[in-house]
């Protein structure tokens, strides 16, 4: 386990760059270039804000802002899941003729999703200080927040990448199964609208507490639970470390199965 | 000189070929039976040592196993029984221009090229004038990838690779890139890379160039080593073992 992690380590180079290839080419060619990376999560929150403050009314005050700081921090985990899902059978090239360590494919697949939630951040913290105004005394949690929920998409990346390659059908599951995850996560309601007696069984959804500790921090404005942050990051802790070493037993059939 | 750099220890592998693969869930479950494989044994033992400095040709015929065994020895894939120990940086002439993206600019995809390789930021700021320079490109190199020619895409990946620095090289059978004179080039640098102390494995169909490069020569046969040694002895057996298959093949006719 510790040479694995010294080599992804010393491959940081090819981490970094795959996630600047990623984000610089991705909108390459669009017209919209890279505003892409805003417009997109901007329309859906508009989707969902029209749905809930027009057509189905929730009660909730300045519900765009109570919907805003959480759908950020789930698109980051959603689009981590769905892009390490296809990370490898999509490289086929790469698998099959070079050496080098495979974890580094879905380790940049989940850091460009993170580093684009990072950028979507700043719009969020600008829509909040107009909206509601800022808590500054609280803000720093919004670090362990995302260090947390970065491990836990890390452990979740390598599992769904590796796996993908063996059992294809993975990829077409994993868009539906991410559909499911999002409405049993409280992003568009309030933790409370849970009924007591499923709560427990409610936060073993693992992003579940780390959306509830983003939306105390600036919604609620709120210092964040600590045994909610400690739940979700010991979660993200075994996630890691199942993810990380099943991919290595994973891997080695990688470029016969591609 | 002395020092073992590969070693090679009694390795096997075996391809499962699927006699009707699928890799739907769908099917692993209706069809169970579809997903029966026969093994074929593709390295049947094979044992080898390459010391440090030493440039081994590796021949044989299609399919026999050459390219498995340079699979193996890259770590693209691992074998069943046995082991296989390389030693220092490794570099692969094998898929050239991997991970290009083509609306990215010459110099843009040299260093995302060079970090799969594992070099680092430093190293590749070092070698990019060198690599631009050995590729011919430089009034292209700010250009997308995309407006390249095959040829000048080629030249592009094939500068990277050899500019690596890599203690140990695989070649696989891509001398062929570019016109004439470049190819002229890539064979000196070849050359000098291995008069530099670099260890280098080539696969290839080329006995010539073999016998040029190579100080020893090994022969596969259907998995198993069937000759080591001077490339020139090697290869009269070879070319005399090919002359044989010839005659009979003829004769069936």
């Amino acid at each position: 386990m510790f040479k694995s992690v010294k080599e992804v380590i010393n491959y940081r180079e090819m981490i970094k760059m795959m996630v600047h290839r990623d984000l610089r080419g991705r909108y390459k060619a669009s017209v919209l270039g890279f505003a892409w990376t805003f417009v997109n999560p901007f329309l859906q929150l508009l989707v969902y804000t029209l749905v809930f403050s027009v057509i189905l009314r929730s009660n909730i005050e300045k519900y765009y802002i109570f919907l805003f700081v959480a759908l950020i921090p789930w698109l980051g985990m959603s689009g981590s899941v769905i892009s390490s899902s296809t990370c490898i059978i999509h490289q086929p090239a790469l698998i099959t003729k070079i050496y080098f360590p495979r974890r580094v494919l879905p380790l940049a697949a989940v850091t460009t999703n993170i580093i684009n939630m990072l950028l979507c951040m700043i719009v969020v913290l600008i829509v909040c200080f107009f909206g509601i105004g800022l808590e500054f005394r609280y803000l720093w949690y919004l670090i362990p927040a995302v260090l947390v929920e970065y491990i836990l998409a890390l452990g979740i990346g390598l599992i769904v990448s590796g796996l993908t390659v063996y059992v294809r059908d993975l990829e077409h599951i994993i868009s539906i199964f991410v559909m499911l995850w999002q409405f049993m996560t409280p992003i568009m309601y309030p933790v409370d609208m849970i009924p007591e007696r499923f709560r427990t069984v409610f936060m073993l959804n693992p992003m579940a507490p780390v959306v509830s500790t983003f939306r105390d921090i600036l919604y609620y404005r709120r210092a964040p639970e600590l045994s909610t942050m400690m739940s979700a990051l010991v979660m993200g802790v075994v996630f890691l470390l199942v993810g990380w070493t099943l991919f290595g037993k994973l891997e080695k059939r990688f470029a016969e199965e591609l | 000189m002395s020092e073992t750099v590969i070693s090679v220890k009694n390795v096997k592998k075996c391809f499962r070929v699927y006699l009707d693969k699928s890799t739907m869930l769908k099917d692993k479950i209706l069809f169970w039976k579809r997903n029966r494989y026969e093994n074929r044994m593709v390295l049947d033992g094979i044992s080898f040592d390459i010391k440090k400095g030493e440039s081994i040709g590796l021949i044989g015929r299609n399919g026999c196993g050459k390219s498995t065994t340079l699979k193996l020895l890259t770590r693209i894939m691992y074998p069943d029984s046995g082991t296989v120990s390389v030693k220092g940086r490794v570099s692969a002439l094998i898929e050239l221009g991997a991970g290009f993206h083509p609306d990215m600019s010459g110099r843009e995809n040299i260093y995302i090229n060079a970090s799969i390789f594992g070099l680092s930021k430093k190293e590749i700021d070092k070698r990019i004038s060198q690599i631009i320079q050995f590729s011919e490109l430089e009034q292209y190199i700010d250009n997308p990838v995309r407006t390249y020619s095959s040829g000048m895409y080629m030249r592009l990946a094939f500068s990277v690779a050899i500019n690596v620095d890599a203690d140990v090289l695989f070649v696989d059978e891509i001398l062929a890139v570019g016109d004439l004179a470049f190819q002229k080039k890539c064979y000196d640098k070849l050359k000098e890379i291995k008069d530099r102390g670099t260890t280098i494995v080539i696969v290839s169909h080329s006995l010539d160039m073999i016998e040029k490069l190579c100080d020893r020569t090994i022969w596969i046969k259907d998995g198993k080593i069937e000759s080591s040694g001077l490339p020139k002895d090697v290869h009269s057996l070879y070319l005399h073992y090919l002359g044989q298959e010839k005659n009979e093949n003829i004769r069936y006719i």
